[in-house]
């Protein structure tokens, strides 16, 4: 394959070209309710060629056939020149590499019959709809996949890599009269057939939390002190701040690159974020990006002062910084941007009890069902939320939805708890067209003044 | 398609979707013409009926065809029991869906139009940065089944997805359409020119004020209000029975106001075409009519759950099994020209957008959304923009009574159809 790869690479007149090559052999297991919906494999070969001319622009070409690798590489060039970059791309210079990574899974699942995983899903959905009689639908998903991916550029990079996802979500969905409450629990990995085994509890927790959600009431609309638990901070981390520090939303724009400029001070001195796509056994971990950059630790806030932001080689070039192994991208179907990787919020000090004692009236919000943000607005629904009364959790509350300003709300975070871990649910990370990307979140529990929390 | 026939004696049903498309884009990223990409796909899907279980299995690669028939087999073996029936040559009504002048289309022409858009919105606000993505495609779809389908549909999806982004200080302004076509129409600039007037409006900002109050929603920003009731119209959440509509056909839901039809037989919309991915004839279906719930849109598995006939609203990519799914969606003008609607209101809210829809509890008809972008009105006038206001309620309740249905409506999101619509009593959250 590198042969043919060289020699399509040699034909190439563009300033720079690269080939991505993917074999991906997808397994998943559905159940709705009682019934199982789909058992099913898939198989989705196929490759990208992607190239600039400094004269022109981004030529790409996508394609399932991939045995005309050299016309492919010639379409790309005329593509590159029916476009015209005002400013010249540049590529930050990398290391070029020839590597090849293979995984040991523990136990492979592309050695497990279908029937296995089938048992083992169905096991799961038995538990949640044998939890209680409200529950009235379930969704019960497990799903595996395994890809291969050659990536080979005219610098003379040539990296191999076999990516495994396993992943389990279980849902539940629980009825009182008019009344329908959802919850939803998952775990996704890049390891084998092994961490989709024992989840009895997370099947359970998501069906007793859509029946302890009938119960609830809507929260009442205003201002409160609240305190998010580790995986909506994640989640706020990833969606409110985490975008913002992707270079390509700045690079070009004048105004977003003076809101995002290096030493603005975002929040207090104890908050502290990071992004690491090098942290071995996270869903956003890679040796390498979609581009042949070696992914690292980047920090993005340091004491309160933002301090970096991530990076493809072209927006590297562009602003001139250091690629961060940032660039990513869902498939071969498309081109690598500036993507997150594993982002997170740094451990602080203070403990669950000392962030909640002082508090009167608050709310205590967990996980988050959607986030959406633009630019500094940001809009979350979590999961499932308590009110806080005299210093302690009170009763159960849903609709909590938590909207707000990135800027005045980073400033409002008063603490940061000790207790951090890693998110790593299902589904992942929407921009550009590209979804889901694989990220994991990591935050630890954080207290935040003067959230607007939308009722119904 | 030869796998028809080396599947032929092994299952009791069989179909055989084969999809090929060619796309290509031009994009223009923070006003200039960066990208130049073709997307070339060809893949086929599988399903059998093999002793009354589903099996499926898809593919990219042609050359896994084996593997392809054993695991399409393999499926079936575990699959699901629904006695779903694949159905046989029906005819369909000619719907125009195909103009072989997209496909024509001169790359130096979609450089033209993206430019002219880009120099447009560049005149109304020279600190905006303006991002274009055009597409046009070509995509033929081919559908056999062992009942004597034989379907074969080209279509020719044209679109123009387009956005402003202007960042002053803290405040940041998003703006975003997409039109959406199968029939080559040069009036391209409507929904651009749209565009220009709200990234006028938005350039004052208003204090908000959090009450009760007549609210008009935009036909982009009325998505908020029909989104759930998609939602709850899809028939896969009506056979689980999760749908607060479910088994309600004949009640009045909604106020005598609104009429919702979902109809892919439309000529030229960017969703039409003769059949569904199923070989189902497509069809208009009214689903409320007056405010009477009359309808839910169906495949055919939904359809067999239910016991009633598949709607022709079966749709599926390459690599997923079909589901219920709308097309093109349209709620009916009313009565009242826009501009009476907005000189009646001595103090309300014009909402065009809003930030994470389809959060928060959507199914049960809930909506809570902070606005991105909406406006004070003001003794008939819009003032200028509001920041850091959400808007919540559940259409269940806030649409049993419109206020007013405009006369004008407009298309958004590419092929979804809608008029203003005013309510009269809405709870406005504003921070601050």
């Amino acid at each position: 394959m590198h042969d043919k790869l060289s020699a399509a690479l040699g034909l190439s007149k563009a300033d720079y070209t690269e080939i991505r090559l993917e074999e991906r052999d997808t397994t998943t297991v559905s159940f709705r309710g009682r019934e199982l919906e789909n058992a099913s494999s898939v198989i989705d070969a196929g490759g990208i060629v992607r190239c600039f001319r400094r004269d022109g622009g981004w030529g790409i070409v996508t394609f399932n056939s991939r045995d005309q690798l050299a016309e492919k590489v010639a379409q790309a060039y005329e593509c590159a020149g029916n476009v015209k970059s005002e400013t010249p791309i540049e590529l930050a210079p990398i290391p070029v590499v020839q590597d090849q990574i293979t995984v040991t899974l523990e136990q492979d699942f592309r050695r497990v019959s279908l029937a296995e995983k089938k048992a083992l899903i169905e096991s799961y959905n038995a538990l949640m709809l044998g939890y209680s009689e409200q529950i009235v639908d379930t969704v019960s998903v497990y799903n595996d996949s395994f890809k291969h991916v050659t990536f080979a550029n005219s610098e003379g990079t040539r990296i191999e890599e076999e990516r495994p996802m396993v992943a389990v979500l279980c849902a539940a969905i629980a009825r009182d009269g008019n009344d329908v409450q959802q919850a939803h629990e998952s775990l996704s990995l890049p390891a084998g057939f092994e961490i989709a085994q024992n989840l009895e509890t997370l099947a359970q927790t998501s069906a007793r939390r859509a029946v302890e959600l009938l119960s609830a009431k809507s929260v009442v609309g205003g201002q409160y002190p609240v305190i998010i638990n580790p995986q909506l901070a994640g989640v706020f981390i990833h969606e409110a701040f985490g975008h913002l520090s992707e270079a390509d939303f700045i690079y070009e724009n004048p105004a977003a690159r003076e809101m995002m400029v290096l030493g603005r001070r975002f929040g207090q001195d104890f908050l502290n974020v990071f992004e690491d796509g090098a942290t071995p056994g996270l869903r956003g971990t890679h040796k390498y990006d979609d581009e042949g950059t070696p992914t690292r630790r980047n920090d993005l806030i340091r004491n309160g002062i933002l301090v970096g932001r991530l990076h493809s080689r072209e927006t590297a070039a562009r602003m001139g910084e250091q690629p961060t192994g940032n660039a990513r991208a869902i498939s071969y179907r498309f081109p690598p941007i500036v993507r997150m990787t594993n982002t997170a919020i740094a451990p602080g000090e203070s403990s669950f009890a000392e962030m909640i004692k002082d508090i009167e009236l608050g709310i205590y919000a967990c996980d988050a069902y959607g986030g959406n943000t633009e630019l500094e607005a940001f809009s979350f629904s979590s999961g499932y939320a308590y009110m806080i009364r005299h210093g302690e959790l009170a009763e159960m509350v849903k609709d909590v939805i938590l909207a707000g300003n990135l800027f005045a709300t980073l400033q409002n975070i008063d603490a940061i708890g000790n207790d951090f871990v890693w998110t790593q649910t299902g589904g992942g990370c929407g921009k550009g067209g590209q979804m889901p990307l694989p990220v994991a979140m990591g935050a630890p529990h954080v207290r935040i003044q003067n959230v607007v929390i939308g009722g119904a | 398609m030869e796998i028809l026939e080396q599947l032929q004696g092994q299952a009791e049903q069989i179909e055989v979707l084969q999809l090929q498309s060619e796309v290509t884009t031009i994009r223009f990223e923070s006003n200039v013409l960066k990208t130049n990409q073709v997307e070339e796909t060809s893949g086929l899907a599988v399903r059998v009926v093999k002793a009354g279980r589903l099996g499926f299995a898809a593919s990219s690669d042609a050359s896994a065809t084996e593997k392809l028939i054993a695991n399409v087999l393999e499926s079936a073996a575990y699959g699901d029991q629904t006695p779903l029936v694949f159905p046989g040559a029906l005819p369909a009504p000619a719907v125009d869906c195909y103009d072989a002048r997209i496909p024509e289309l001169p790359i130096a022409r979609l450089v033209e139009i993206g430019q002219e858009i880009v120099a447009y919105l560049r005149a109304v606000d020279p600190e905006g940065l303006v991002d274009v993505d055009l597409r046009r495609a070509v995509q033929q779809t081919a559908l056999r089944n062992q009942a004597g389908a034989e379907i074969a549909v080209t279509r020719s999806p044209f679109s123009i997805d387009f956005g402003v982004n202007r960042v002053k200080g803290d405040d940041v302004l998003m703006l975003y359409d997409a039109l959406g076509t199968t029939l080559w129409d040069e009036d391209y600039m409507t929904p651009v020119r749209r565009m220009g007037k709200h990234l006028r409006l938005a350039q004052t900002i208003v204090p908000a004020r959090s009450g009760r109050m007549p609210v008009i929603f935009s036909p982009f920003g009325g998505l908020m209000l029909t989104y759930p009731l998609m939602v709850a119209l899809n028939g896969k959440q009506v056979v689980k029975g999760i749908s607060p509509l479910a088994g309600r056909i004949g009640e009045q839901i909604f106020d005598t106001k609104l009429t919702f039809v979902d109809d892919a037989t439309l000529p030229g919309r960017y969703n039409s075409a003769p059949y569904d991915d199923e070989g189902v004839p497509h069809r208009r279906n009214v689903l409320v009519e007056q405010g009477v719930l009359r309808g839910f849109l169906y495949d055919l598995k939904t359809a067999a759950q239910a016991g009633v006939e598949s709607t022709g609203n079966g749709e599926r990519g390459l690599f997923s099994l079909p589901s219920p799914s709308g097309s093109t969606m349209c709620l009916s003008a009313g009565e009242t020209p826009l501009a009476e609607m907005l000189a009646g209101i001595k103090e309300g809210l014009w909402v065009e957008s809003m930030l994470g829809l389809g959060q928060g509890n959507i199914i049960s008809g809930a909506f809570s959304n902070p606005l991105a972008v909406a406006y004070r009105i003001e003794n008939g006038q819009i003032l200028g923009r509001v920041k850091d206001v959400s808007l919540a309620g559940n259409i269940y309740d806030v649409l049993r009574h419109v206020a007013a249905v405009s006369q004008e409506t407009e298309w958004v999101y590419r092929a979804l159809n809608q008029p203003y619509l005013m309510l009269d009593d809405m709870n406005v959250v504003a921070k601050g």
